[in-house]
């Protein structure tokens, strides 16, 4: 396994079990804004930055790998990086669309009180999650699968 | 349209150079073993650059590593 699969995975790990503790949030208090007894009031940004914390960190340590060791990646990883970042960014784009469409409808049927004030960076680190979430899943299929350099 | 296929030799050219290793060969033409493993598996179709370095690595002509098929 290449160090660009080995991260991968790591991505995967550290972004799915991020995702797994907002559904539990979200099922212990019915949202995953606030914490019930206010003892942990952000927790869902404290995870969030935790998760991106440990992307940083992994990315640092992968980065200083890769200085030490000639040839951990080469013209195969930075082609199935390029095109997992290229599928990535459009999921991510959309769903953050798909989010701040549903926001505008909110708003316009006038019911913007029931939205969380702090809804607007919900969007944006969803939308970074399901950008590291698709990299990862996508880089994985994709190292699993046929590539041919020609149709990069 | 049609579908191109790019098949190699690499898996026999490797057995006929002293049963040269992945990891040898990888070394020598700058890649990783990763890829010569997907290489020798079909799973990877590489630049002309990388093709060119692995056909200097067992000193043929490209045509003798890969092969064009339409």
């Amino acid at each position: 396994m290449s160090i660009s699969q080995k991260t991968a995975w790591a991505q995967l790990a550290i972004f799915g079990a991020l995702v797994i503790a907002w559904l539990v949030l979200f099922i212990i208090n019915g949202t995953i804004f606030y914490w019930q007894n206010n003892t942990m009031k952000m927790t869902f940004y404290w995870l969030s930055a935790a998760a991106f914390a440990g992307l940083v960190l992994m990315n640092i340590i992968a980065s200083i790998v890769k200085n030490r060791t000639k040839s951990v990646t080469d013209e195969r990883d930075r082609l199935i990086f390029r095109k997992a970042s290229l599928w990535a960014t459009g999921t991510s784009y959309t769903v953050v669309v798909a989010l701040l469409l549903a926001l505008a409808i909110t708003y316009m049927n006038g019911a913007s009180e029931t939205v969380p004030v702090n809804f607007p960076l919900f969007i944006v680190i969803v939308g970074g999650v399901t950008l590291v979430l698709t990299q990862a899943i996508t880089a994985l299929i994709m190292y699993g699968r046929k590539v041919n350099y020609g149709e990069s | 349209m049609v579908r191109a296929r790019i098949n190699n030799r690499i898996r026999r050219l490797r057995f006929d150079h002293n049963e040269m290793t992945q990891e040898e060969l990888a070394g020598r033409v700058g890649c990783t073993r990763q890829t010569i493993i997907a290489l020798e598996q079909g799973k990877y179709v590489p630049s002309i650059e990388l093709a060119f370095k692995i056909a200097r690595a067992f000193g043929v002509p490209l045509e003798d590593v890969f092969q064009y098929e339409e």
